[in-house]
């Protein structure tokens, strides 16, 4: 057990999670005959579900300041819809489109940051509000029917990285590139981190994990860049990885992101000792909805159109990734990782339940069990404080 | 010497990367016989030649074999529903797994809750289990571009289902009922209702339209107005509300009680002290919400038209309450279906058809089958070869 914890850094709890999306990608490779595992699936899975993704990024961070944002399904519609009308009927160039989009998620972010922090009016209902407007907006302007998106637009939703370099890699060398940057990135990440801390883990220990997380990304450069030839890491999939580096980073290397943790855990607390909670509320808002006009150009791009309904019920899926990657319903605390690691069940779960042929109606039954489970198990593993099941399994193994 | 470890770390995994990278492309090879089909030119991939040229090449022989004959018995078919709220819907569903597996297929009929996003990972999912067909009834007809193109990519022949695909290449044709034509037959019957019950015109009516991200709603209501628009402009007809154009008229995801709203709310504000004659409908569900409005708000019924011959509406029909439905029978167009797909399995590729439409990329083939309109008179004709709808005429 004690090896275990060098390899894996100290608390277990955190791969809870991750074990539990690698015990269902198995199960549901082994049941669907290898259908789970291959190329074109895990490109339909990243590809199909990026935009939850996303939008979880900037939920999570709400989510941890003590807020919720009832309106990202409703901002992505909308920004996604002026976006392919500005397209059609000013005859724009496609990146202008991109842009407005992207200015009406700012806009909508500062109006629901301005309710918020200004006015003092709850998340909750600033959101609630914003989800009315702009879904009311989205029928409107569309008139219900659904506008046709500028072709160039597909690339974001559902296309790939291009073919190039030599063919003796059989594979994608685009998504090749990435893999070793990948896990040079991690490497150098990692001696960085072993020269840094005081703590004396042995050297063996960092070899193993550098090992078992390069054979990971190894393992998924192979699939991502194996698959029928033109395909590779799809392009959301890429935007998603550049998002979640940057997230990650903002929430735990920068001063805006100890301030959002700071307001999470106490308000007042924070207020007083100098965090700026007006700012650090009014920036998080701000940024969700930017996030979520985001996901709405994503999924245009995926949808070749831009439909009236659009976006509906998305932020439900995105607090679900949120609550089953372990964020706190009271706030401050919460990772931008483990929330990905929960998008990924839910994502998992729905395509290994398909794969299977299972309806939407018992689909929906098993997510709902799901997120309960995870929640209450959470609740449960920190009221106990005794770490998780995984971890009591190996200590009872031991005694 | 930590520097050393991890050198050669980094060297032997990229050496086994690349390794396990060689033996790749499998998929690509499996895909190959499915793409044949639709190209007849299967290359096997550059990369596969040096290590896997053999099996490859094997895969590549059957696959022309089998270009010429269609695909093998027991090949998986999917089927891709928007929902099951309406009859028609579950009908298709019960249908479609009935009778492919009698015709020997292997079915996969999935229906997506009205999502939009749900349907396109379940259209992908049945790319994934190696469908040779798949029938799709979209939730929204502009939103599967990419994915169906991703089908089309793999060599999978795509079938609309009941609602026009738009704004893809990747559709090879479209099963539905005339959709004009449909409306054309609402708006006859709804006059010829007027005239037989309500006496002499002029008349006062409303219009509903369907669900403005179906594709086939703009049609059902032109192909009404087509009809009903010249006796508006004599005076025989006057819709009183003066709402006339579709997206005034249209119900937002053929939403019943959305429709039952706004005939509350026409009623109140412009028949307080008139007498509404007849209301177009576009189906069934909003024919019998429209009736249950003008009772509630104590009118006599008017003379609605429907469509789709939902049970309930069978029996409104036959007790007089619904003027009239229009009976699409799902089973002649799940026949027609199969029978495409059945021409697709023994290698002749789409039957030819002369009705194209274009759906914004490309021209469609178009299957278009005649609809039927159902009155109190005729119900016992046309429901002859129908049991269970038999039942309800008692």
């Amino acid at each position: 057990m004690k090896r275990i914890k060098q390899v894996l850094g100290g608390d277990l709890r955190q791969y809870t999670m991750v074990v539990a999306l690698v015990l269902l990608i198995a199960v549901f490779n082994i049941i669907s005959d290898g259908r789970m595992l291959t190329s074109s699936n895990f490109q339909n899975l990243l590809a199909g579900n990026a935009y939850v993704l996303v939008l979880a990024l900037g939920m999570l961070m709400v989510i941890v300041i003590g807020q919720i944002d009832l309106s990202v399904g409703s901002v992505a519609g909308f920004a996604g819809m002026v976006m392919a009308i500005a397209a059609r009927d000013l005859n724009l160039p496609w990146w202008v489109a991109v842009l407005i989009a992207l200015a009406i998620g700012l806009a909508a972010g500062v109006w629901h940051g301005f309710f918020l922090s200004k006015l003092g009016i709850p998340g909750f209902i600033t959101t609630l509000g914003g989800m009315m407007i702009f879904r009311g907006g989205v029928i409107w302007i569309s008139k219900s029917i659904s506008v046709p998106a500028p072709a160039e637009l597909k690339w974001f939703g559902s296309g790939y990285l291009p073919e190039w370099g030599p063919a003796f890699t059989g594979m994608n060398n685009s998504t090749l590139l990435l893999g070793i940057i990948g896990i040079a990135a991690f490497i150098i990440a990692q001696v960085r981190k072993h020269k840094a801390s005081k703590e004396n883990n042995p050297i063996w220990a960092v070899v193993v994990r550098i090992c078992i997380v390069s054979a990971i990304i190894g393992y998924f450069t192979w699939l991502y860049g194996s698959g029928r030839v033109g395909t590779s890491f799809p392009v959301p999939g890429l935007i998603l990885l550049i998002l979640i580096i940057i997230y990650h980073t903002i929430t735990t290397r920068t001063k805006f992101g100890r301030n959002v943790y700071a307001v999470g855990g106490n308000k007042n607390a924070a207020a007083l000792s100098g965090v700026n909670v007006e700012r650090t509320y009014f920036l998080t808002m701000m940024n969700m909805s930017l996030l979520a006009a985001v996901a709405g150009i994503l999924f245009v791009g995926r949808s070749t159109a831009a439909g009236p309904a659009d976006g509906t019920s998305w932020e439900m899926d995105a607090i679900a990734s949120v609550f089953i990657g372990g964020a706190a319903v009271s706030g401050g605390v919460g990772t931008i990782l483990a929330t990905m690691v929960g998008g990924l069940v839910m994502a998992v779960l729905n395509n290994g339940l398909m794969l299977m042929g299972v309806g939407a109606d018992r689909t929906q039954v098993i997510k709902g069990f799901v997120l309960l489970a995870a929640v209450a198990f959470d609740v449960y593993s920190k009221k106990s404080g005794s770490g998780s099941v995984f971890s009591k399994l190996f200590r009872s193994e031991k005694k | 010497m930590k520097k050393k470890i991890i050198t050669m770390l980094m060297a032997a995994t990229m050496v086994s990367a690349c390794l396990t990278a060689c033996g790749g492309r499998e998929g690509a090879a499996e895909s190959a016989p499915a793409q044949a089909v639709e190209e007849s030119a299967p290359a096997a991939p550059a990369a596969d030649a040096a290590d896997a040229a053999e099996p490859a090449a094997e895969e590549t022989a059957d696959a022309e074999a089998s270009a010429g004959e269609g695909f093998e018995d027991g090949a998986t078919i999917g089927v891709s529903l928007p929902w099951l709220g309406t009859q028609n819907w579950k009908e298709a569903e019960t249908m479609f797994k009935e009778q492919l597996e009698a015709a020997g297929y292997n079915p996969i009929v999935q229906a997506a809750d009205q999502k939009v996003p749900q349907q396109q990972q379940q259209i992908e999912s049945m790319i994934e289990n190696g469908a040779k067909v798949i029938v799709v009834g979209p939730v929204d007809g502009t939103q599967l571009g990419a994915v169906l193109e991703q089908a089309k990519d793999a060599g999978i022949y795509v079938i609309g289902y009941d609602r026009l695909l738009e704004n893809t290449t990747g559709v090879d044709g479209v099963v539905q009922f005339g959709s004009v034509k449909t409306g054309e037959l609402q708006a006859q019957a709804l006059l010829e209702g007027l005239a037989k019950v309500k006496g002499e015109g002029p008349y006062n009516i409303e219009l509903f339209g369907g669900g403005p991200a179906d594709p086939n709603a703009p049609n059902f209501f032109n192909g009404a107005m087509s009809v009903l628009q010249p006796k508006i402009d004599d005076g025989t007809l006057v819709v009183v509300s003066g709402q006339t154009d579709f997206t005034q008229c249209a119900t937002v995801d053929w939403d019943n009680s959305k429709a039952q709203a706004r005939m509350d709310s026409l009623l109140s504000g412009f028949y307080s002290d008139k007498d509404i004659h007849g209301v177009l409908s576009p189906n069934d569900g909003i024919a019998r919400a429209i009736i249950t409005s003008c009772e509630n708000a104590g009118q006599q019924i008017p003379v609605v038209s429907g469509l789709d011959a939902e049970n309930e509406s069978v029996e409104w029909v036959w007790s007089g309450r619904q003027y009239s439905t229009v009976a699409k029978p799902t089973d002649a167009l799940v026949a027609e279906t199969i029978d495409i797909i059945n021409s697709l399995k023994e290698g002749k590729g789409m039957p030819s058809t002369d009705v194209t439409v274009d759906n914004g990329v490309k021209d469609v083939a178009i299957y278009e089958l005649p609809p039927v309109v159902v009155t109190k008179e005729n119900a016992k004709e046309v429901f002859a070869n129908d049991p269970g709808r038999m039942e309800l005429l008692k």
